[in-house]
């Protein structure tokens, strides 16, 4: 340390600083370290390419990690592959090596790369570039997405060798014109999918049917590719994989990139009011840790769960460590940034010039940002993978790096951070998929007919393939004559089905302090909250207050202001019950399916003051409410059972028995956690009774809440014995809940509730 | 686990249910499918049983043609030349086709000599099942015309069922072999692409050179983009190629008769369609004989005054980019002598255009023509005042007059800026009239002085 500039050498010479603060160590909750690890390497496979070999050399690559090698090996074997290693151990070699090699050797061969969005995809393309003009061979890899322009489309389609896009792009614009890629399908022989995690739910499901009409169509052109994975870390990923190829798939996991000791601090803000339990802000806590990191040059990630924190945080920082380091020297990063703006942000913090960067999960990625040496967590990012994710941007090959998880006030921060085994001790979620959805099937199953017709013997998932096409002949969207079933309709089916929840809707945000400039983008559900007239938005620490919101223009007109406020807003959730279908009453439970709409409505806005957070104001906000259209099922107690309880007592159950179900319903849905919602209410509008709601997060609905209502028995089965099988005393976020969600006899109350509802049933 | 069948019915259920004002409508196409159920369509009997072709084919002379890909049906018309469709005569393509070289270099960019030969020309319009050109769109039905020795011929391909598609293509591919053009409406980024796509579904794969295009949607805007409601087929075939079509199944309607035809196996269905695509190809013909003989600039065939000279000047600029300069260059003149040119919306651009061409004794007129016109109208313009104050000032060097039309730019100016309620664009102008104003006023003061 020198103690002139308080400059750290390294971050382990930091470390020894914090332990010596006192002040610090007493919220210090846990101090995890995980031991350095040395490279283990392989020599360059002897066949390979010399241009290849040269240009890696060039870029300092002598030898392979193991899992790289391992991952060349099995691709040579003929294998399809899923590498699953963590941030920034080569694992884009792991594909790359091999799909260089066959295109070095036959020029007309083709390659095909899957990114979960545009920005991931670009990047790709430099690196890609970047190898071709160092082996100084001409190797064409095109972005193939919604922004490539229409006159250089063509191109693309005929010599581009790696096409790089997106499952929505293949779903929508590739695959329904696969008559104009004849060249890429017939010489194709690497696919390769990259963040394979990030394709689970119901999205997930989606892309594992575009993926069989992707194989569907190769097979037409009489190629047969191999798959390339590549995934972060998840509990499942040969499983997942497999799942969504529908092909055995060989798992390289043996990770043999170093890492530096690696430190997981756990850290709860200090008490500050003893007799109500309050503690310090983990906002301010978490800027604390920041500054006092970056003040020491060390280079630091922090993440927030939302956009309006990010850039709270950024603003603090900036002001505390303005007079050491220039401005530019810590950002913000998040969604609605311009694509221009976050490249520039990525560049400088791979440069180093940048020190700190305050980011929503947006950077949780494979974006390439280089590594960092600290990170702190404003809050549990709400999964052990996304934690384990976040916390992988700090840690170089060689040096300490440390990771701080702040707890915010809300229970499943505060469980966690008293019981970190919890977290240590379990592996990450698992990433699950059903393809065979029977909505999501039959949509799919309508593009591939589209794209070609079906034939007598052709499989397409795991129903009964002509049962399904009979269906559609009844329904006159497909003609069945001999042995085939051809498209009929008019209409062009991939147009009216999205892979995704959310229309990608943005509203731009238009500056008009100096003449009229285009600063950000907000997502269409997201605006009501952030960009509502007199909200204070905030876009890279600076203040800009919103004059006029033009909804159906999709514009937000704002002037750069300075207050010392920021806004937050309100939104008032309603579930209406619109239509039952289906009704069965057992004992004391009566349970329904049937359509819901659930309305989210921006009421008013509060001002909060800057660093003291105090609520100096409000206003109304004046918007339409969004409307979800969807289908739900739901179950109520009959009264005399809600005659047993205190209403208090029985809110605790409700609550209890949802946060269980929701654990439970994703596992036999095959979905993911955000895909489907679980409301407790005391008293239901619409039963007037104790009622939990299950509703689809999809328009029109997916069909998971009807799967749940046919298997209400054994959903309810099984969550009795999740509850009586759980080892913790009276409450854990496996369960119930946290107590300090549900309270002490959280746990007994859900389980008497439950188990008074299945004895008479 | 239900099982699969029980879900889908239960997915059909549910769907009903939620659509409880469409109920009627939906019990109604069960119905339907139950009784369809019971008799396989006649499509598909007409499939299995390929010799017994459908009386009400026969009635408009549908065939079935066997090849090594199949069956499918065809129906071919002759039309002995002479024969008029519309005001043109069909046959006078044999002679003029050459003409629409320069129609061809442009949509192909080859050599501007490289001749149009009319055997060599194939006319062509597919009614498809869809929209788009998509892998799904299908074509069920392909006409194609072309000159024999002394007819034109009709050929229209149709298939019963996707089945007998490879068939058809087969039997298409004899016809384009020998062909150098595809003359069409929109062929060029539709019909064309949708047939490419079908023979690579089928196995084949392009090699060689593609047909070249006579894409007439292009030119036919060039032409009527001003002066026709649209410029679909229809109504450019009534307006401008003097052919009434009467009673026509709108080509709109060709997928919905189509899936009529497949669902109950009645041709009737289809007959209009048949009509429809008939003309169609017919128009195609008459299209490239207008365009052959305006090129060609007959006697005769001399483009009409129209009341505003719109389509006189489309007319003229299109045939200046053929290459026909002369002939443009008549038609221009005609423009700048009308008394009303000062008053048109083309006035300026044919000035600027004879201002390139060094002709000011042309444009002088038509800026005058200009300026009387907009110095009492509606809505100011200071194009022409400018135009003329350059003029004076650098050519005819009567600097007082310059500097006259200068003022009236600059009050124009004035005028436009308070109609537009103060437009901050127009400051830019402004500021270089008043910098001319200036100037000039600073020439005629030294040359006061030295006078």
């Amino acid at each position: 340390m020198n103690p002139l500039t308080e400059r750290a050498e390294s971050v382990e010479e930091w470390l020894g600083l914090l332990r010596s603060k006192p002040e610090l160590m007493e919220n210090v909750t846990y101090w995890h370290t995980q031991p350095a690890r040395p490279a283990r390497t392989v020599p360059l496979p002897p066949n390979i390419h010399p241009k290849l070999a040269e240009a890696l050399r060039s870029k300092g690559i002598s030898e392979l990690y193991t899992h790289q090698a391992a991952s060349y090996q099995a691709v040579a074997e003929g294998r399809h592959v899923v590498a699953v290693t963590p941030t920034a151990s080569g694992k884009t070699l792991c594909y790359n090596l091999p799909v260089l090699q066959t295109l070095l050797h036959d020029d007309s061969a083709r390659a095909l790369y899957l990114f979960p969005t545009k920005a991931l995809a670009q990047d790709q393309v430099a690196e890609l570039q970047q190898l071709a003009d160092l082996m100084e061979v001409d190797i064409k890899t095109h972005t193939y997405d919604g922004d490539t322009p229409p006159t250089v489309r063509t191109a693309i389609r005929n010599a581009g060798h790696i096409v790089v896009t997106n499952p929505d792009m293949l779903h929508s614009a590739i695959l329904p014109h696969h008559t104009k890629w004849v060249k890429l399908f017939e010489n194709i022989r690497y696919i390769i999918i990259d963040e394979l995690h990030a394709y689970r739910g119901v999205f997930g499901s989606h892309v594992a049917n575009v993926i069989r009409r992707l194989q569907r169509i190769c097979k037409f052109y009489g190629s047969n590719p191999q798959f390339l994975c590549a995934s972060a870390t998840i509990r499942n990923p040969r499983e997942h994989a497999e799942r969504l190829l529908g092909a055995s798939v060989a798992l390289i996991d043996d990770n043999g990139a170093p890492t530096g000791e690696k430190h997981m601090v756990f850290y709860n803000p200090p008490v500050v009011n003893q007799q109500l339990g309050i503690r310090r802000s983990s906002v301010l806590e978490s800027q604390k840790l920041a500054a006092l990191l970056l003040k020491s040059g060390i280079q630091t990630i922090v993440f927030a769960r939302s956009r309006v924190r990010v850039e709270i945080l950024l603003t603090y920082l900036q002001e505390l460590i303005k007079g050491e380091l220039g401005k530019k020297s810590i950002r913000g990063y998040r969604g609605g940034y311009l694509p221009k703006l976050r490249r520039e942000i990525e560049k400088g913090l791979r440069s180093g010039e940048i020190r700190g960067v305050v980011s929503t999960n947006a950077l949780e990625l494979g974006i390439d940002i280089g590594q960092l040496q600290a990170c702190v967590l404003n809050g549990y990012p709400g999964s052990i993978a996304s934690t384990w994710q976040q916390s992988g941007r700090a840690g170089r090959r060689q040096g300490s790096s440390v990771t701080f998880l702040v707890a915010s006030s809300n229970p499943l921060d505060q469980y966690l951070i008293q019981n970190p085994d919890y977290f240590l001790g379990r592996p990450p979620e698992e990433a699950r998929i059903h393809p065979d959805n029977l909505l999501i099937l039959l949509d799919h199953i309508k593009c591939a007919a589209y794209e070609l017709p079906f034939e007598e013997g052709d499989s397409f998932g795991g129903e009964k393939l002509t049962d399904l096409l009979e269906f559609l002949v009844e329904e006159k969207v497909l003609h069945h004559v001999g042995n085939r079933w051809y498209w009929m309709e008019q209409a062009f089916p991939a147009h009216n089905i999205s892979l995704r929840t959310a229309a990608q809707e943005n509203i731009v945000i238009i500056d008009m302090t100096e003449g009229h400039k285009v600063i950000g983008e907000v997502d269409r559900f997201s605006a009501p909250t952030l960009v509502h007239e007199e909200a204070i938005y905030l876009h890279e620490g600076v203040q800009y207050q919103v004059e006029k919101l033009d909804y159906p223009e999709k514009k937000a007109y704002v002037r750069q202001v300075n207050v010392d406020y920021f806004t937050d807003a309100s939104l008032a959730v309603e579930l209406k019950v619109l239509h039952v279908d289906l009704e069965t009453k057992s004992g004391p439970l009566e349970r329904h399916f049937g359509e819901v709409t659930v309305m989210a409505k921006p009421t008013i806005f509060k001002k909060i003051r800057l660093r003291t957070h105090e609520n100096i104001g409000s206003g109304p906000i004046h918007l339409p409410e969004e409307i979800l259209h969807t289908s739900g099922y739901w179950f109520s107690f009959s009264e005399e059972e809600s005659a047993k309880r205190s209403a208090n007592d029985m809110q605790m159950a409700l609550l209890g028995l949802a946060n269980v179900l929701i654990h439970l319903a994703p596992l036999h849905l095959m979905c993911d956690p955000f895909d489907i919602r679980v409301v407790p209410q005391v008293k239901a509008t619409h039963t007037k009774r104790p009622t939990i709601y299950f509703y689809d997060r999809y328009p029109g609905g997916i069909g998971l809440s009807q799967r749940l209502y046919e298997m209400h028995d054994e959903l309810l089965e099984e969550a009795e014995r999740l509850i009586v099988g759980c080892g913790c005393l009276s409450g854990c976020p496996a369960c119930v809940g946290p107590i300090e969600e549900v309270g002490l006899l959280g746990k007994t109350q859900a389980l008497s509730l439950l188990r008074g509802a299945r004895a008479e049933a | 686990m239900s099982g699969l069948r029980e879900r889908l019915e239960r997915l059909r259920a549910a769907a009903q249910a939620s659509e409880a004002a469409e109920a009627a409508q939906t019990a109604d196409a069960e119905v339907k499918a139950e009784t369809e159920a019971a008799s396989p369509s006649c499509a598909e009997q007409a499939g299995r049983t390929a010799s017994k072709l459908h009386p009400a084919f026969r009635a408009i002379g549908v065939e079935e043609i066997e090849n090594d890909g199949g069956s499918f049906l065809l129906r071919r018309l002759a039309y002995p030349l002479p024969y008029s469709h519309g005001r043109y005569g069909l046959e006078e393509l044999q002679r003029s086709a050459g003409w629409l070289a320069p129609v061809a270099a442009r949509q192909n960019q080859t050599r501007a000599t490289a001749p149009v030969d009319v055997s060599r020309l194939l006319f062509l319009d597919t009614e498809t099942t869809g929209l788009g050109v998509g892998a799904g769109n299908v074509p069920f039905m392909i006409g194609f015309g072309y000159y024999a020795d002394q007819a034109f011929i009709v050929e229209q391909t149709l298939i019963r069922h996707p089945g007998e598609e490879r068939a058809m293509l087969e039997y298409l591919l004899t016809h384009l072999k020998d062909k150098e053009h595809l003359v069409t409406y929109n062929g060029r980024t539709f019909d064309w692409p949708v047939i490419v796509s079908r023979y690579i579904m089928n196995g084949w794969r392009t090699s060689g050179a593609e047909p070249g295009h006579l894409d007439f949607l292009h030119p036919s805007r060039a032409l009527w983009r001003k002066t026709l409601a649209s410029c679909r087929l229809a109504t450019v075939e009534e307006a401008r190629l003097g052919f009434v079509r009467g009673e026509d199944v709108p080509g709109s309607l060709a997928p919905a008769l189509y899936v009529q035809f497949l669902n109950d196996g009645n041709p009737e269905h289809l007959h209009g369609v048949y009509t429809h695509n008939e003309k169609d190809v017919l128009t195609l013909a008459a299209l490239a004989v207008h365009f052959a003989q305006l090129l060609e600039d007959r006697p005769g065939t001399e483009p009409l005054d129209d009341e505003d000279g719109e389509e006189l000047y489309c007319t003229a600029s299109w045939l200046e980019k053929h290459g026909q300069e002369e002939h443009a260059e008549r038609l221009f003149a005609r423009l700048a002598d009308r008394p009303d040119a000062g008053e048109r919306a083309w006035c300026l651009a044919l000035a600027t255009r004879y201002k390139k061409l060094g002709r000011m004794d042309r444009a002088v007129p038509l800026w005058e023509a200009a300026v009387a016109c907009t110095e009492y109208g509606l809505l100011p313009k200071t194009d022409a005042f400018v135009e003329l104050a350059m003029h004076h000032e650098h050519r005819t060097k009567d600097l007082g007059l310059a500097l006259d039309y200068a003022k009236r730019a600059l009050a124009m100016l004035g005028r436009r800026a308070r109609m537009n309620r103060a437009n901050a664009s127009l400051s830019d102008d402004r500021e270089k009239l008043q910098r001319r104003i200036e100037r000039l006023e600073a020439r005629i003061g030294r040359a006061a002085e030295r006078g």
